[in-house]
């Protein structure tokens, strides 16, 4: 059975056409016209992977997006009219993995939607083993991290970021090898998108998020993980 | 105020050709306003202070001299009394007589007797100092007389009474020198004259302060509008508490409102449009990427009719995010997103992503350490925008140099094209403004964004950019971008 998309979008046309486009590229898509048709469908049938526009009547689209994440790790898609607003900050903050902005075409989503759902990256001297950086543990293989213990959830993404840090503990990523490992992106991607994962990941992880031991900013440079 | 009509250039702005013609309404060299209020009160009180100096001069001059006189007069009635009463005399006591007599200062009393004349002081210039007018009338004609003379420009006054002494021929002369006079009206000229001058001085700063008083509205308007025509439209007047000024504040204010909300309507309207273009552009998007799948089943006319297509729908989505770009601008709400950028590396991914990565890029050696504070994003648009405006009146970029400076690095982008002739090179960055070249080169190509973009990124990271002659002298643009560099990087 292949990968099921479900599309939150308004616009009946842009609907038609994204769904007609994306099955071109093997997708299975179902869709919804409203935040709340679409929360009722995932509850009844979760999707492998959720598009939103923000711009929904209704409940709006961070709003679903944050109604999912309680729930579940799914990755989720943004769509925002502008790059430049608080939008794409407020719609990462909300839960979302990555954005897009309108119009884009539908093979740049393809490759998004691909890279999301690229398994973690598991450090290879840690196969079957259980990595540990102080009160922090990272069960690779079974996609578990515990803080003092207790399990966490994470979504997809914010593990496989964990685990690229994991991946050379001390070391100092850049945001750019982190946009490429993380969400398959170049040169030009977006560090926003690294920023507020790195945030949603210290609020999950460390206990003191404003200050943080584990996931460490190294100024100008970039993110480390320690112990 | 008459308009001269200014000879504008061709080829120069609406904006500019509108200012030419109100600069041409103030005639040259005219003297401003404050400058005239100045001088009309100075002038105003220069010849105030002058009459009433020249009225206070002569009236006083004249009543000194006349009480002079009478005095003078009076002296020498009394003292010709004291000498008739002891005449006829021997000459050789005529002297203590004289001096024994009551006479006001700078006075030389002489007495006549029998023709000869006996005086106080001795007159150096003889009898003669009695002017013969004088002698004539009193000792011929026996009448009391009065006269007002200069002697070697020293002003004097002669009084000459006849006595009646039996069987002698006498008469009583004093000579008054009146310099001390003169020197006290001299000083009065002085003083009047020094008064005249700081009343004048006095008028012109009062002039100048009333009328920069005056115009301080006016100033304030000036500086209003000039921060108006800078783009801070929100600026505002003070209320002018004053009857004849009030409505000037109030106008303007109104005026910079009116100017406001029309501003912002057209910048929220074009932002709107370009909003509502994303729509139909993203199912068109979409809709066009499904036949590109099918491509292959197409006939070939219907393979070109799509190839078509598909690219009128990318230039029409570039247009679209140029102008909302644009329209953030306007509004002022782009916000850069900066970070720390090694320049001879982003300038290789840039070029790279641009569409046109055959074009060679010349770095400098000293370059490898080089960071710029920058807007990765948006300096890749300028980049591409640079080549693009090569590839489409420049016939290609043929490279792409970088070069460290003192605290800057040049980013240049050059090609073999015409070139840019000298009185465009400025309207080259304007909206819209295909130049000259875009009769030549088929108006379809470009949208016309892409150099007023480029313009907006680069001052907006506190850059400049220029077009300029290549360097080596050849046919061509060198389109110039300078930008400051991290000192500390």
């Amino acid at each position: 059975m292949g990968t099921r998309i479900l599309a939150v979008e308004d616009d009946e046309r842009i609907r038609t056409a994204v769904k007609l486009a994306l099955e071109e590229e093997g997708w299975i898509i179902e869709e919804a016209e409203t935040g709340e048709l679409a929360l009722e469908h995932f509850h009844r049938n979760p999707a492998d992977v959720v598009l939103i526009d923000i711009m929904l009547p209704g409940i709006d689209g961070f709003e679903v997006c944050r109604s999912i994440r309680r729930t579940s790790d799914v990755p989720i898609v943004m769509v925002t009219a502008r790059v430049d607003t608080h939008d794409v900050v407020a719609g990462l903050e909300a839960g979302a993995d990555d954005y897009l902005t309108k119009p884009f075409a539908p093979k740049e989503l393809s490759a998004r939607i691909r890279a999301l759902l690229r398994r973690a990256r598991t450090p290879d001297h840690a196969a079957g083993s259980t990595l540990r950086f102080g009160d922090l543990e990272l069960v690779p293989d079974q996609g578990m991290v515990r803080v003092s213990g207790r399990e966490v959830h994470l979504t997809k993404t914010e593990f496989r970021l964990l685990c690229e840090l994991a991946s050379s503990p001390g070391r100092v990523f850049s945001r750019e090898v982190l946009l490429e490992r993380v969400w398959g992106y170049g040169y030009f991607g977006d560090g926003r998108l690294v920023d507020v994962h790195v945030r949603r990941l210290r609020t999950k992880v460390e206990s003191d998020p404003a200050n943080p031991r584990h996931v460490a900013t190294v100024r100008g440079l970039g993110y480390k993980l320690q112990g | 105020m008459t308009v001269t009509d200014l000879a504008v250039p061709d080829g120069v702005s609406p904006a500019a050709r509108a200012r030419g013609v109100l600069l041409g309404g103030r005639p040259a060299r005219r003297l401003g306003i404050r400058a005239r209020i100045t001088l009309s009160f100075g002038l105003g009180a220069l010849l105030l202070s002058t009459i009433l100096a020249a009225t206070t001069y002569t009236l006083t001059r004249s009543n000194l001299v006349d009480a002079r006189e009478r005095n003078v007069v009076r002296q020498t009635y009394l003292n010709a009394r004291q000498v008739l009463q002891t005449l006829p005399r021997e000459p050789e006591t005529m002297r203590d007589l004289l001096a024994s007599l009551q006479t006001p200062t700078g006075s030389n009393p002489i007495v006549f007797q029998d023709g000869t004349a006996f005086p106080l002081q001795p007159i150096q210039f003889g009898e003669d100092a009695l002017l013969p007018e004088l002698r004539r009338v009193v000792l011929t004609d026996g009448l009391p007389a009065l006269m007002r003379y200069d002697l070697d420009g020293v002003p004097q006054l002669a009084v000459g009474i006849p006595l009646a002494v039996p069987d002698v021929d006498a008469a009583y002369f004093e000579i008054v020198d009146l310099s001390e006079t003169e020197a006290t009206l001299r000083a009065l000229g002085l003083s009047l004259l020094g008064a005249a001058a700081l009343t004048t001085i006095a008028g012109a700063a009062l002039g100048w302060w009333a009328s920069r008083r005056a115009l301080r509205p006016l100033a304030d308007v000036s500086e209003a509008a000039e921060a108006i025509a800078g783009g801070r439209l929100d600026t505002r007047l003070a209320a002018i508490d004053d009857p004849d000024l009030g409505t000037l504040a109030t106008s303007f204010n109104d005026m910079a409102q009116a100017l406001q909300e029309r501003i912002e309507r057209d910048a929220r309207f074009a932002s709107d449009v370009s909003h509502e273009l994303r729509s139909p552009l993203m199912t068109m998007a979409a809709a066009v990427s499904v036949l590109d799948g099918q491509r292959e089943g197409l006939e070939e006319r219907g393979q070109q009719a799509l190839d078509l297509v598909t690219a009128e729908i990318d230039r029409f989505r570039q247009l679209v995010e140029d102008l909302l770009e644009m329209s953030r601008y306007d509004a002022g709400a782009v916000r850069l997103q900066p970070e720390d950028i090694r320049l001879a590396e982003f300038v290789l991914q840039a070029v790279g992503a641009s569409g046109y990565r055959d074009v060679p890029i010349e770095l400098d050696a000293d370059l490898a350490g080089v960071v710029v504070v920058a807007d990765k994003r948006r300096l890749a648009r300028v980049v591409a925008n640079l080549l693009d405006n090569a590839a489409k009146y420049g016939e290609g970029a043929t490279a792409v140099s970088i070069r460290n400076a003192e605290g800057v690095v040049q980013l240049a982008v050059e090609d073999l094209g015409p070139g840019v002739p000298e009185d465009e090179r400025q309207l080259i960055f304007d909206r819209f403004n295909r130049g000259g070249l875009s009769g030549r080169r088929g108006s379809s190509e470009g949208v016309g964004l892409g150099l007023a973009l480029v313009a907006e990124h680069v001052r907006l990271h506190g850059g400049t950019v220029w077009v300029e002659d290549r360097i080596d002298g050849r046919d061509g643009a060198r389109f110039v971008v300078e930008l400051p560099t991290d000192d500390a990087g």
